[in-house]
């Protein structure tokens, strides 16, 4: 092989060459650097939101309303079947969705998390902590559009909401936390192996029927334990509890704050671990 | 002061076939050992660049040459930090902006003028400093009422010349371009002649990824030669690009 020498392009032995930082170090400052773009991901969020519905009248209500109907119908047959107020169940019931739905949306769409930007992932170099948060943040919008029920549902069926309706804040902060683990871990696990999405898609549609949403907890009767240790349990009950005016179960907060930091070292974990190959398997 | 460095950077590319994409068959083929594990876990790669040193500095207009598949766009992609090197380390020192490919992730279903906003948050502008450059860049796209249409009713033509217009109405220190340029028409090629011209006198560094000789000739001052992903030549670019030739012959 010729080499034709260049003293300008060959390698400069005086040039310092710092020790690389560790891969812990960059995925927290990929995190970091990706929150203080705070005014990117939600505009991008937000964006996202608006194309899903262009071209549609109701918009984001359209999922509003198209669960209010369903939520109507199964009330009346549900609350028979339960033997339960339809005056406390329809809340229960259609709160329950809400959340679930947003739940559910940020797991699915975690999935997508980075399979949905390869695009840019390949041509730009930005923290990709922002596609984990850009994905949580256009479930909350989504969401914010769904709540937008509550105060008639409140009215209505004369829920006794007071101070309690605070608890709310933490709630959402927490599941938003949880949303940013679960959307970093499936992102990465399903750029890699392409057959986690549909996996997970099934695995949730299991999970809907295990916790109660459609069916009270009293209804386990003396088995309530199976449905209060299920952590999507916890994560439905400490935002549905609230907004209907019932107690919060006493393990909600304890088993949703424990899964919160074992998912979150579990994912950190990863991301350090395989943040650099994200690029190569998308 | 903007530069760019390498030093002994390698990068493998895994191919991943249809099984070892499933995660099930992973689960499955570790828990019962013997061959089929192998076969689920037997990851071809592809070397794409073996141990690339180079340093590029301030003033340097630096030709990328090289057959297709050398490694040119690997090594760009490497420089603009979107690979991470499986081997070697990168030190990149200076705002890049890279125009690597002509769609570079605009969103199909978002307004040539959205996809403006879009490509300036991901190169770091704030979108009220992008309004504010917005009709300059669509006036020089010449695209018309097309720039509030989805981008995904462009040509291909109207495309590069939406992404050229971006790119270029910020100022970076160093710019990496691969050859997707020449897919214009003549006519925003001779304007986009004159931009690029501006463009490049102001930034402190050029990479630019071709086969086509005499472009690489007009814009570059120094040239680097790839042989499946081996640096084999290095030097002034006439130099370069007449070794490139004679083992072209």
């Amino acid at each position: 092989m010729v080499f034709l020498a260049s003293p300008k392009i060959e390698s400069k032995a005086a040039v310092e060459w710092p020790a690389p930082p560790s891969a812990v170090a960059l995925a927290w400052r990929d995190l970091a650097e990706g929150i203080a773009k705070i005014w990117m991901w939600p505009a991008l969020a937000l964006q996202d939101v608006k194309l899903r519905y262009r071209g549609s009248v109701l918009g984001p209500f359209w999922m509003t309303i198209s669960m209010m109907v369903m939520v109507a119908g199964m009330g009346v047959v549900y609350s028979q079947l339960f033997r339960m107020e339809i005056g406390t169940y329809l809340p229960f019931l259609a709160v329950g969705l809400i959340v679930w739905q947003f739940i559910a949306g940020m797991i699915t769409e975690g999935c997508e998390t980075f399979l949905r930007e390869a695009a840019v992932i390949q041509q730009v170099r930005i923290p990709f902590s922002i596609h984990a948060y850009r994905s949580v943040f256009r479930n909350l919008v989504v969401l914010a559009h769904s709540l937008l029920i509550i105060p008639f549902g409140i009215v209505i069926f004369s829920i006794p909401v007071g101070w309690r309706l605070w608890e709310v804040v933490p709630a959402l902060l927490v599941l938003s936390i949880n949303g940013v683990w679960i959307s970093i871990l499936l992102g990465m696990v399903s750029a890699r192996f392409r057959d986690v999405p549909p996996i997970m898609a099934s695995l949730l549609q299991a999970l809907f029927f295990l916790t109660p949403i459609i069916w009270p907890l009293s209804a386990l009767k003396e088995w309530q334990i199976i449905a209060t240790a299920n952590p999507f349990f916890a994560a439905v009950d400490v935002l549905r509890a609230p907004l209907i005016g019932v107690p919060t179960a006493d393990s909600s907060w304890a088993i949703l704050l424990l899964t919160t930091s074992i998912g979150c070292l579990v994912s950190f974990a990863l991301f350090a671990r395989f943040r650099s190959r994200i690029a190569y398997w998308i | 002061m903007p530069s760019l460095r390498l030093r002994d950077v390698s990068v493998e590319f895994p191919i991943y076939s249809g099984s070892s994409r499933s995660l099930k068959k992973l689960l499955f083929n570790t828990t019962t050992q013997g061959n089929l594990a192998r076969d689920a876990r037997d990851r071809i790669t592809v070397q794409a660049l073996t141990g690339v040193n180079l340093d590029i500095e301030h003033g340097d207009r630096l030709a990328i040459i090289g057959a297709n598949g050398a490694g040119k766009s690997t090594l760009l992609k490497v420089l603009a930090g979107i690979y991470a090197p499986t081997h070697g380390q990168v030190h990149a020192n200076g705002r890049i902006s890279a125009l690597l490919t002509a769609s570079v992730g605009f969103n199909p279903d978002a307004t040539g003028r959205e996809n403006i906003i879009n490509r300036g948050m991901y190169m770091d502008v704030r979108p009220r400093d992008m309004r504010a450059r917005i009709d300059e860049i669509a006036e020089f796209t010449e695209l018309g009422y097309y720039i509030d249409m989805p981008v995904r009713t462009y040509s291909s033509g109207m495309m590069i010349r939406l992404c050229f217009a971006v790119a270029t109405s910020m100022q970076p220190e160093i710019l990496l371009m691969d050859e997707w340029l020449a897919a214009g028409d003549a006519g925003f090629l001779s304007k986009a002649r004159r931009r690029m011209e501006e463009f490049v006198s102001v930034s402190s560094i050029l990479v630019l990824a071709s086969h086509s000789l005499p472009l690489l000739a007009e814009w570059c001052n120094r040239a680097i030669l790839l042989e499946h992903g081996r640096i084999v030549g290095a030097g002034d670019i006439a130099e370069v690009a007449a070794c490139y030739e004679a083992r072209q012959g």
